[in-house]
């Protein structure tokens, strides 16, 4: 069926972008809790760095996409 | 003398009116509620679209074949320009207006306010009683209402596949967030355009995040359809949120009322959709700085506490509490030779006082007065009993000893 192909073109551009802020949210927030270590703050700021980055790119490189439906089908 | 008599019949002869007069006094009688603002229903004739914007045409009833009645029309330009589709000659209509008498002409015309198409009467009455049905069945309901996505992944429009509608929302949406459109293509006007609308948006709603349900702007007519229950429930009963872009924004059917969210054009629909790119890279700058800082401060936190901790390990700090120890060890060894050299000094004593003691016992002493210790083989002689002649005795004095030989033993007495 045609539509299948939807359920999964685009999705890289748009969940991913939403969860991978919340991921870089959390980090930050395991940063400024003094309870986390030196070491695994360095640790999660590269980890942050990498997906600042990431979002970036995603934002960048993204591109409308259009098809259209079948009125048939 | 006659002439002072005034004939009764110069009495009983008005006076003639002015042709003004007597236009004001019909002007007066027209100026009744039955002919003022009112509806009217008919065909129109004659249609002129006058070269200034004025409409010109006349209202006819047909009877019997013939024409049974007819009122000139005019509509000034102010009101023609709000007419939403261009009367035609023969078109059955309803004109809201007054009676007036445009005495110029010594005519009078219905000055028109607005034409409607014979036939909107029911269909607006027809809105009315979907909209209370659906209405009762809560289609309306503000609670039904979902909050659009925030990233919309694919984002479904129902639309015409031809016009300008889908080319706004893409737009928008390329330049905002580049996301996925997918088209659901359908008639917008028409006999059977309710049906298509409804199944096109069934269709693609179980593919997408967002529906977006969109016309351009259209009479009362076009925009119809869209106030069909089968529209109405396709998108209430659609599994993603659904927003509404049709006709104006002065239009509102009974899919707006249904929609999640109503956006006044489809380019606003689109911006209700996705969020704007530019604002998103802002908002990741701000995280990014966030994530920087977070990490700066948490450094000189650690510097700070690692500070705190040298403070603490200070050698004077150190220093002290050595001393404070080894003050502590010389007092007790001072207390410890003192109650040591004060014992050796009292031993000292006693050891004197025995000493002296001793000495006043000792044989030596007795010797020195005098008196001398004789010793045979080894043994004290303590008297001549146990000596014979020629014995050797050793005699010891304080100063020395010496050796003799018994020459003779004397005894005393007997004991």
């Amino acid at each position: 069926m045609a539509a299948a192909r939807y359920a999964w073109s685009g999705w890289i551009m748009t969940e991913t972008y939403e969860v991978t802020i919340e991921q870089l949210k959390q980090i930050i927030e395991k940063i400024e809790d003094g309870n986390t270590s030196l070491e695994e703050s360095m640790r999660l700021y590269e980890q942050g760095a990498a997906l600042v980055k990431r979002c970036e790119t995603l934002l960048a490189e993204a591109e409308v996409k259009i098809s259209s439906l079948s009125q048939d089908a | 003398m006659d002439w002072f008599s005034t004939p009764d019949e110069a009495v009983t002869i008005a006076a003639p009116l002015r042709v003004s007069e007597l236009s004001a006094i019909i002007q007066g009688l027209l100026d009744d509620p039955r002919l003022q603002d009112i509806r009217v229903r008919g065909e129109v004739t004659n249609y002129k679209h006058h070269g200034r914007g004025h409409r010109y045409f006349s209202l006819s009833e047909k009877g019997g074949g013939s024409t049974a009645a007819v009122i000139k029309c005019v509509m000034w330009r102010s009101a023609a320009d709000h007419l939403p589709f261009a009367p035609e000659e023969g078109m059955e209509v309803i004109v809201s207006g007054s009676v007036t008498v445009y005495a110029p002409h010594g005519a009078y015309q219905l000055q028109v306010r607005s034409i409607e198409k014979a036939g909107l009467g029911e269909k607006y009455l027809l809105i009315e009683q979907w909209k209370k049905e659906l209405s009762a069945l809560g289609l309306f309901a503000v609670e039904r209402k979902r909050t659009l996505p925030r990233f919309p992944a694919r984002i479904g429009v129902v639309t015409s596949e031809t016009g300008a509608v889908i080319h706004d929302i893409r737009n928008v949406v390329e330049r905002r967030y580049p996301s996925e459109i997918i088209i659901s293509p359908t008639a917008v006007q028409g006999e059977q355009a309710h049906r298509e609308i409804a199944a096109a948006i069934r269709r693609v709603s179980g593919y997408v995040d967002v529906v977006i349900v969109a016309r351009g702007g259209g009479s009362f007519e076009d925009l119809f359809p869209f106030n069909h229950p089968d529209v109405v429930k396709a998108i209430a009963s659609s599994p993603v949120p659904v927003v509404s872009a049709i006709g104006h924004e002065t239009d509102i059917t009974l899919s707006d009322l249904a929609a999640d969210m109503r956006a006044p054009t489809p380019s606003a629909a689109a911006e209700l959709v996705v969020p704007d790119r530019v604002v998103l890279l802002l908002q990741l700058e701000e995280l990014r700085v966030r994530l920087s800082s977070s990490l700066l401060s948490r450094v000189a936190w650690a510097r700070d506490e690692m500070t705190g901790l040298r403070d603490r390990l200070r050698p004077q700090r150190f220093l002290r509490k050595v001393d404070e120890r080894r003050n502590a060890v010389a007092d007790l060894t001072d207390r410890l030779e003192r109650g040591y050299r004060t014992r050796i000094e009292r031993e000292r004593l006693l050891l004197a006082g025995m000493e002296n003691t001793l000495e006043g016992r000792s044989p030596l002493a007795i010797l020195a007065r005098g008196y001398c210790v004789t010793e045979k083989d080894g043994t004290i002689v303590r008297g001549v009993r146990g000596i014979v002649p020629d014995d050797c005795l050793t005699i010891r004095f304080y100063d020395g000893s010496s050796q003799v030989r018994v020459e003779r033993v004397d005894h005393d007495r007997d004991l």
